[in-house]
């Protein structure tokens, strides 16, 4: 009889042993945080970034003083550094920014009389020098060194660089940026010559801001020494922007942070409450990183995140910003913006293209809900003068919400404490280096021109 | 089975030795071990292990060395081994040979082992040429990881018999210098290569006390050191803003893998009342401290040390009835285990705390409850002369592995309870050939209910609405799963009598 139960059993389990396929092994202990955190951000290409070349110090001694200098400017009353300020982390921490002839620096800084704000927030320029693929809110100088893409199209002469360098041809164009308009007279009461030429004439206007330039003497010399092989005949703007683009890169790229600590394999860099909010960034809750994922956490994409629209618009779509969409054979992109790089981000509000949210826990609110959250979005936490100019109209909600990312169409429910968890980990992306840079404000430029007015 | 991404805060691995018999393993996911020490010849092994109440002779002197008292006459043996894991997920071969004499009251024996480990993964996505999206690297080739590497081992055994009393003390030691544990590469995934290197260690003392009515007792006392070194080299992408392209560095990391095991078995086997079955009885006790785990992003806790206590209950029986045997072994294991991680830098707690260096930042407690079923039968023919004989086997073990763990988590001041469990069935097979000069064995078995960790790459996730830039594709990275895998055995040893 035991042999009979003892066969049974035996053959029983050898049946079930060699018939079966579909093992369930359990998933193991609790999730470790770093081993699920060190996956997602290589899924997300999230990876260090490597050493800046040092730049040569007479090329950064040249771009600092042609970024301070307002004799860049068709006025000669804003330089690169107004809106770029040092002081407020190489932005101006004003919602919309104030072109020429404003007054005063950072937030403090007011309209001229006649004038308007500037339809876009100022980005900041702290590690724009990283190589993102797309400059501008709107991305329209785009590349890399193997070529850019730039509103001069054919205009834009040959020996750039990089995309940074590229991109700071523009701002001398802008006339309400840096260029004034038709009819303009300078501070000390001369015409402003910039300004009278066509919006088109790119190469004139650069060969115009040149020559003001060379008729100072201090800096035919930081040209030559920036530029030793380069006759004083052959300078052009571009050298200027190729020396801008240097300081700008030795001077403000700032990735010391404890997040890019953590990506250099120093699990003790980001408190627990940070990893947490980065496993919501680079996860499928928050969904961040399928915007600003990659090395920069951003830089490289555009989305309409239904911002509410402010100010004065641009182009054919005022008074509505229609952002990327703006540009030719663009309009798929309508009310997209440039995703930005991440890295420093707590010190550089107010945030989004218009700067319509002053906290990164506003911006956070936003995304938990965009379609609800741009309903009922407070204009009074606008500054008072661009109140008038929030353009809440249901027609304009109705076109911001149609064209809206596909990611945002439905709520994140991120809690309170994932939301916190979200701005612990985004304050992780600060480099303690950046956290004061006035020291780079250079005491005088070469034009004489005041520096802090 | 359907891959599952892992998701791992500690993986209690500890590594059997080379006689694994009274080496309790612990484990807290199933990732497959492999039979790489699982070298010596054995009758027993085809009948799924039953072990505790069936004698088996020329594999029972590597377990308790008094044993090789039960050696009649002088063998030599050798006993080629394989396994292969399933999705080319690993496989190794080893060729021991060895003898086992008496001499007098005296016994002893000697055996030797060169073994072949081969790699347990396939090319990663970082290995070789540079990921897609990655232009260039900045460092010389640093060339392909080897896809095997070899060990070599030793045993040594040496025993006497106390005249007139059937009392038998026996010494014995392995050793085996490593540059290969199976399995170990996949711990780093995304690494160029892996170089181990290091030494396990295993002595033992035993007894046996025979008394008439064929009943024993023995008992063994056995410590073994295991201590290997990783030398892991990582391609690490980063951004390089001079040249805006993804680059390649190298990253070299060093993790030592050691533990100590002190162990204690006895066992008592006697007749089952007037009849051809027999009963035995089995007891055993390990301590295990781990001081150093491999440090990988995988395992996560760095450096963390643990120690176990872990126990074994047995009974088994078995019944030889003229020409067929049967066997069976019911195991209880509990298992009480700690591991810790410690603070490197200060830590702040999110209670407003700090733990201080060295400080414990987790604490995991296991509560293992596992239990094997092991049983096999065996049936002889004899071919023509009666010493002329072949006999078929088949066995089957299964393991059941339960454990529920408390992680005290002083970081985030909470407490995570989990409970496991899963199970690994093992049928096995075996023919063996007896002659009157030689016997030839030949075993299998087949491992189900493992896993092993693979790596899968991940593209990069395109998003039709994302106008990604050409050239500035994020480099993709991997993520590992655990699939399922089974680990098959074949074992063909040959014994023959010296003189």
């Amino acid at each position: 009889m035991m042999r009979r139960i003892v066969g049974t059993a035996y053959f029983g389990l050898l049946v079930l042993a060699t018939g079966c396929d579909g093992w369930q092994t359990p998933s193991g202990p609790p999730a470790a945080i770093d081993a699920e955190l060190r996956q997602s951000l290589s899924r997300w290409g999230t990876v260090p970034i490597g050493p800046t070349p040092a730049q040569p110090p007479a090329l950064v001694d040249l771009g600092q003083a042609l970024m301070f200098d307002k004799v860049l400017s068709g006025n000669r009353d804003i330089a690169c550094a107004t809106c770029h300020s040092p002081a407020s982390h190489a932005a101006d921490g004003l919602a919309l920014s104030i072109g020429t002839g404003g007054s005063g620096l950072g937030p403090s800084r007011t309209l001229g009389p006649g004038r308007q704000f500037i339809p876009r927030n100022a980005p900041t320029l702290v590690n724009a020098g990283l190589g993102a693929f797309y400059l501008f809110w709107d991305g329209r100088v785009s590349g890399n060194s193997f070529g850019f893409q730039t509103p001069a199209g054919t205009a834009l002469p040959p020996g750039l660089p990089n995309i940074l360098a590229a991109q700071a041809m523009f701002p001398v164009m802008n006339r309400d940026e840096m260029r004034g308009a038709r009819g303009d007279h300078d501070r000390f009461g001369n015409p402003n010559e910039l300004a009278e030429f066509a919006d088109s004439d790119f190469v004139l206007v650069w060969q115009a801001v040149m020559r003001r330039l060379l008729a100072i003497p201090e800096y035919v010399s930081k040209f030559n020494a920036a530029f030793p092989g380069t006759p004083t005949s052959e300078l052009g703007f571009q050298h200027a922007a190729t020396a801008i683009a240097a300081f700008e890169t030795q001077a403000l790229t700032h990735t010391d942070s404890p997040f890019d600590r953590y990506l250099q394999h120093d699990d003790a860099a980001l408190t627990a409450e940070q990893k947490r909010g980065a496993l919501l960034f680079f996860g499928d809750k928050a969904r961040c990183a399928s915007c600003h994922g990659g090395p920069l956490l951003g830089g490289q994409n555009f989305a309409n995140a239904g911002v509410p629209q402010l100010g004065p618009g641009v182009g054919s779509g005022a008074p509505l910003d229609l952002g990327r969409g703006e540009l030719l054979n663009q309009e798929f992109y309508k009310f997209a913006f440039r995703a930005t790089p991440l890295r420093n981000v707590e010190l550089t509000a107010p945030y989004m293209h218009d700067g319509a949210f002053p906290t990164l826990e506003a911006v956070l609110q936003h995304y938990n809900d965009v379609p609800r959250a741009l309903r009922q979005y407070d204009a009074s936490q606008l500054p008072p003068a661009l109140q008038p100019m929030y353009h809440g109209e249901d027609a304009t909600i109705a076109a911001v919400l149609t064209n809206l990312d596909g990611r945002l169409t439905q709520p994140l429910n991120l809690s309170d404490v994932e939301i916190r968890e979200l701005v612990a980990f985004l304050k992780s992306l600060t480099d303690p280096a950046a956290q004061d840079l006035t020291s780079l404000i250079p005491a005088r430029v070469p034009s004489g021109l005041p520096v802090q007015e | 089975m359907t891959s599952r991404v892992v998701s791992l805060s500690v993986v209690l691995w500890t590594v059997a030795g080379m006689a694994s018999a009274q080496s309790i393993p612990i484990q807290t996911v199933p990732l497959v071990p492999a039979d790489q020490f699982d070298i010596f010849p054995s009758f027993t092994l085809a009948l799924g292990g039953a072990s505790i109440a069936l004698p088996d002779t020329l594999h029972d002197p590597f377990v308790n060395p008094a044993k090789g008292a039960r050696i009649r006459g002088a063998r030599f043996f050798s006993s080629p081994t394989f396994y292969s894991v399933s999705r080319d997920a690993g496989a190794g071969r080893t060729l021991p040979l060895g003898a086992l004499a008496p001499a007098g009251t005296w016994f002893g024996g000697l055996a030797l082992a060169l073994q072949q480990v081969d790699a347990s993964r396939v090319a990663s996505p970082f290995t070789g040429a540079p990921p897609p999206g990655v232009f260039a690297t900045s460092v010389a080739d640093l060339g392909a990881s080897p896809q095997s590497h070899s060990n070599a081992l030793a045993f040594a055994m040496i025993g006497t018999t106390l005249p007139g009393s059937d009392l038998s003390l026996g010494g014995s030691v392995s050793w085996a210098k490593l540059r290969a544990l199976d399995g170990v590469d996949l711990l780093y995934p995304g690494s160029k290569r892996v170089d181990q290197s290091g030494e396990t260690f295993d002595a033992r003392l035993g007894v046996l006390k025979e008394w008439a009515g064929d009943r024993s007792f023995e008992a063994i006392v056995l410590h073994e050191r295991f201590r290997m070194t990783h030398e892991v080299t990582f391609l690490d992408v980063f951004w390089d803003p001079g040249s805006q392209q993804f680059l390649q560095s190298p990253r070299l990391e060093r993790n030592r893998d050691f533990s100590k095991r002190w162990g204690v078995q006895v066992k008592y086997e006697r007749p089952l009342a007037a009849s051809e079955w027999r009963i035995g009885w089995l007891a055993t006790a390990n301590r295990i401290s781990q001081p150093n785990t491999p440090n990988s992003d995988l395992l996560n806790i760095p450096q963390d040390p643990g120690r176990a206590t872990a126990y074994e209950l047995g009974v088994g029986v078995s019944r030889t009835y003229g020409p067929s045997v049967f066997g069976m072994d019911l195991v209880y294991q509990p298992i009480w285990s700690t591991t810790w991680a410690v603070a490197q830098t200060p830590t702040a707690t999110t209670s407003g705390g700090s733990i201080p260096v060295g400080g414990r930042t987790i604490e995991n407690g296991f509560h293992f409850s596992n239990a094997l079923v092991r049983m096999g039968v065996s049936r002889e023919v004899t071919l023509g002369p009666l010493t002329r004989t072949v006999a078929l086997q088949l066995g089957l073990a299964v393991r059941s592995v339960h454990y529920n763990l408390a992680q005290q988590d002083n970081v985030e001041v909470v407490t995570r309870h989990l409970e496991e469990s899963w199970l690994e069935w093992t049928p096995t097979w075996g023919l063996s050939f007896r002659f009157p000069e030689l016997e030839l064995r030949y075993r299998g078995r087949v491992t189900h209910g493992t896993d092993r960790l693979v790596a899968t790459p991940n593209q990069f996730i395109a998003n039709p609405l994302i106008d990604v830039a050409p050239g500035f594709f994020p480099p993709p990275g991997s993520s590992m799963t655990l699939d399922g895998v089974h680990v098959i055995t074949h074992q063909f040893s040959v014994s023959l009598p010296l003189r």
